[in-house]
């Protein structure tokens, strides 16, 4: 052997040994004789002080931007430029310390082998899978190129589409919309699949969403998780439920599936999927009937309580309730009148419910019912849905002129995001607003002019949005696809351009909940890896190239620094607010607003100022003032099928990592034993799932945790497997939606399927 | 074989790797005279398949992936290929932008240490270099090289072209040359 191990690791590993052997490099001549390469000579190689062979930690701090409640306060490890750790945010009451385990893997995530690392491009046509590296200069070229030559051709810019939604709730990423603003008067996927229902129905009941502090739930006596499943997907708040049932409070979970958070609870009550509206009804005609209700409050606070209870007294017949929501009369009394007989007592809400047909008015059901409960306005009570009221930031990123003598859209006004509702001047023109929750058929149909080049930002469109095999349709009639990611996933197969995108520890940013009551600075803990940059970065360099082929074709700050943006975000009320004179005091750790109990002063945004239980917005809007039973959507196929949450994963992100991968290598359809049987299907076995949108062929799992009658699939992102329940989806809308985020939200839960054995 | 020949070989695969374009990577790979006739683009389509993305590909050329875990870089090997570029004298541009470990970068740094004894007569790093090779390239690059073949598709002549050169290369290093030199 022509080498010692021992010695080269002594050389490398042991500080007085690696000096003088970097000493007698120096006067070999080693320096001075390297070829030079991507490796440069270190000409300022420090040959004095001993190496000490440790490299010391530098600590960040950072936000997981993802779109979760928990909204989790980081603190990053890096050592040598290189992510070590990471771990919750001690400072934070909320997060205290721990992240969940999705959080957890950021390291991987980072890092992982699967990034996307360059901007490529795909020669072959949309799903050809041969890709082609293009330089930044190169992408940014065609892309400005294509968008000159369609304002060109058709007179506006409205033939360009942007499509973004959730996958980073950063503040500044606004700055995509911003892009978009820039460049004229554009073509926008507007609305949201997430909880527009419900946004609308609180916003008819209360003026406004916006719910009490998740940390005041250790003091309720009484909570109903009402088809929420905090266990799996707000871990974070489940040490105030279970503070609060240790105090002696009672914790019913009402659900049609027993989740996790059910199994932690004190009562579960498996209700029929699409009820839980009637259930509210019911829960109300009985406290009221048991003189109950908090008749001063409502006496004080609200609108149309006479028009309700008589709508209680006219239609809702108990029995009905009990035999429609699958839950025994008696259950039901016991549950209304010890919620009623507990102060305080409050109900969180989940996302699911308001996926129906009829998901907004079922919300404005449990709103009235806490409502006359008495709950509203009180520490550790509520109506608990969400809140943006700590939003309110300047949105400079977002915030772009029009280039001067930009054409738009002349038909009605659309659209408005529900997070960043910025007010603009009064123009002659607007954007063009298609629904998101429609995006295929949407994309296919927009005409005058047709929608010819699509940017895809923070979303997976093909896990996410419905009816896949239309998807593919409509984007093969598209002549550019540009996408925006930090991974390759179906979206990005069927793009022509992928560009890489930083993560939240390459860039600054700062985060707020749509839950909690913190604010947490994201700092750029790391380099960019590879190629990759942020969406601020990726809209200046556009802005660049349009402005070198078209100056004055686009206003966007044709270089930006993300620290400088995240700086302009902040403003003297999120000061004020959270009770700090700059944002530089985050850098010592997260900080919360100052506390306030929602409408406890008994102000309400409505018209009325009161809480509405009779609301002539929405009889104008959705044709019903009160909030009344409606039906649920009628079956078209055999079973139910719902799409919730795994986990495992956030929407699209994290499955793909390996932590997940081996914990939850493959998609499940989760079915009740008895329909297996009658099916006969067993436990592993293959199965079809299928209706009249596609088929999926997956394994089965067997377990009465969802009812007969109902199969189950969670709504994932594999890597490496063609799974995604979208191809089964169809774009049915809720009820509501239209009213505070431009379009209805969709009827998700309400797919109906059927399946056999393979 | 000639002491040119050698050093070219080196030169010629780190080039192919640390390609950035279809141009960079046909230079490099016609550079190997390998009498395959290949277009720029189905070159380049190809070799990113392999080698680069933005699909899963056949294999990653990251040493981390075979020694460490196989879906993460920038982990232990990585760190302590650093060590071993710091300790040469080396300094790295592209240090926490491109893995230290990416085989582009081990290849050039395997380069610049041939060339100190081939062309210079400097030896003072030889060691270095043997323990380079033998406690470190011998460790994933034959795995790197077997895992690209195993699954090589029928029309990836160019690719086979480059994994076998590599693999000769590396058994010339590591047997004759390699410890004889």
């Amino acid at each position: 052997m022509s080498y010692s191990k021992e010695n080269v690791e002594s050389i490398v590993n042991n500080g007085i040994s690696r000096r003088s052997f970097l000493k007698g490099l120096a006067a070999s001549g080693v320096l001075s004789s390297f070829p030079g390469g991507i490796l440069q000579a270190n000409e300022d190689l420090n040959t004095k002080i001993p190496y000490l062979g440790e490299k010391s930690y530098q600590t960040f701090r950072n936000a997981c931007p993802r779109n979760c409640y928990d909204t989790c306060s980081i603190k990053t490890y890096v050592k040598d430029g290189v992510m070590q750790f990471i771990e919750g945010a001690t400072e934070s009451t909320y997060t205290r310390g721990g992240c969940c385990v999705k959080g957890n893997s950021y390291v991987k995530r980072v890092y992982s082998a699967r990034r996307l690392k360059f901007p490529m491009m795909q020669v072959g046509g949309k799903g050809s899978g041969n890709w082609k590296r293009i330089s930044w200069d190169q992408a940014m070229d065609i892309i400005a190129k294509k968008l000159l030559e369609m304002k060109k051709e058709d007179g506006t810019l409205l033939g360009a589409a942007l499509t973004k939604y959730s996958g980073n709730f950063g503040i500044t990423h606004y700055g995509i919309e911003g892009m978009f603003n820039s460049i004229g008067y554009t073509t926008r996927l507007a609305g949201t699949p997430c909880w527009p229902a419900g946004i609308d129905a609180q916003n008819l009941d209360m003026g406004d969403m916006w719910c009490n502090d998740p940390e005041e739930m250790k003091d309720s006596k009484f909570i109903i998780l009402w088809g929420v499943n905090p266990a799996s997907n707000s871990v974070h708040s489940m040490k105030y439920i279970y503070e609060a049932k240790k105090k002696g409070a009672k914790v019913v979970v009402i659900d049609p599936v027993f989740t996790e958070a059910a199994s932690k609870a004190s009562q579960y009550i498996q209700i029929k999927t699409g009820t839980d509206g009637l259930l509210a009804l019911g829960m109300a005609k009985i406290i009221i009937d048991a003189n109950l209700h908090d008749q001063k409050w409502l006496d004080a606070n609200s609108k149309g309580y006479k028009e309700y209870k008589a709508y209680l007294d006219k239609e809702i017949k108990l029995d009905n309730v009990s035999k429609i929501t699958g839950i025994p009369l008696a259950m039901i009394k016991e549950l209304a009148l010890s919620f009623a007989k507990a102060k305080p007592a409050t109900i969180w809400m989940g996302y699911g419910m308001q996926r129906h047909t009829n998901g907004g008015s079922m919300i404005r059901a449990i709103d009235a019912f806490v409502a006359v409960s008495g709950n509203i306005g009180k520490y550790a009570g509520g109506a608990r849905y969400g809140h943006l009221s700590t939003w309110g930031f300047n949105y400079a990123a977002l915030s772009q002129p029009k280039p001067e003598g930009s054409v738009g859209y002349t038909g009605p006004e659309g659209a408005k995001g529900e997070f960043a509702q910025v007010g603009g001047e009064k123009a002659a023109y607007t954007d063009r607003f298609l629904n998101i929750n429609k995006t295929a058929r949407e994309l296919i149909n927009a005409k005058e002019p047709k929608v010819r080049l699509l940017w895809v930002a923070c979303k997976n469109v093909f896990a996410q949005d419905f009816d896949r095999n239309q998807l593919i349709r409509a984007f093969q009639q598209l002549d550019l696809v540009v996408v925006a990611d930090q991974f390759f996933n179906e979206t990005a197969k069927w793009a022509d351009i992928v560009l890489p995108v930083a993560t939240q520890f390459e860039e600054y940013d700062v985060n707020v909940s749509y839950w909690h009551y913190w604010l947490t600075l994201n700092e750029q803990a790391i380099k960019p890896l590879f190629e990759v940059k942020s969406d601020l970065e990726i809209a200046a360099m556009l802005s660049k190239r349009m402005n070198q082929l078209q100056p004055g074709s686009c206003t966007f700050p044709q270089s930006v620094d993300t620290k400088a943006m995240m700086v302009k975000e902040f403003n003297p009320g999120i000061y004020e607010q959270f009770g700090i004179k700059s944002w530089e005091e985050l850098k010592n750790g997260p900080v919360k607003a100052k506390a306030v109990i929602p409408y406890a002063d008994g102000k309400f945004k409505t018209p009325s100022g009161k809480f509405e239980f009779y609301s002539d917005k929405a009889l104008e809007l959705f044709g019903s003032a009160l909030p009344t039973y409606l039906e649920v959507r009628k079956p078209y196929d055999k079973f139910r099928m719902t799409s919730p949450h795994s986990r495992w994963s956030l929407h699209s992100q994290f499955q793909n990592l390996e932590w997940m991968e081996d914990v939850h290598p493959e998609p499940y359809v989760y079915i009740n034993p008895e329909d297996a049987e009658a099916k006969m299907v067993k436990e592993g076995d293959t199965v079809a799932v299928f209706n009249k949108q596609g088929l999926l062929r997956l394994k089965a799992k067997l377990t009465d945790n969802v009812q007969a009658g109902t199969v189950l699939m969670y709504e994932q992102w594999y890597n490496n497997n063609i799974y995604n329940v979208n191809e089964l989806v169809d774009d049915t809308s809720s009820d509501m939606g239209a009213f505070k985020t431009g379009a209805p939200g969709v009827a998700l839960h309400d797919t109906f399927v059927n399946f056999r054995k393979l | 074989m000639q002491t040119t020949s050698r050093l070219d070989d080196v030169k010629h695969l780190r080039d192919i790797f640390n390609a950035q374009n279809s141009k960079e990577l046909k230079v490099a790979f016609d550079a190997l005279n390998s009498s395959i006739i290949i277009s720029e683009e189905d070159l380049e389509v190809q070799f990113n398949r392999y080698f680069v993305g933005p699909m899963e590909p056949i294999a990653d050329p990251f040493a981390s992936i075979y020694i460490d875990d196989p879906d993460v870089v920038m982990s232990k090997s990585t760190l302590h290929v650093r060590e071993l570029y710091e300790t040469m004298g080396f300094t790295n541009p592209l240090k926490n932008i491109i893995p230290d470990d990416h085989l582009g970068v081990e290849l050039d740094a395997y380069y610049q240490l041939l060339y100190l004894e081939e062309a210079k007569e400097i030896t003072y790093l030889r060691e270095l270099r043997h323990y380079f090779l033998h406690e470190h390239l011998s460790l994933w690059v034959p795995r790197f090289i077997a895992r690209a073949l195993e699954q090589s598709e029928h029309d990836s002549k160019a690719m086979i072209f480059i994994l076998l050169q590599l693999k000769s290369l590396l058994i010339r290093e590591t047997t004759t040359q390699g410890v004889t030199a």
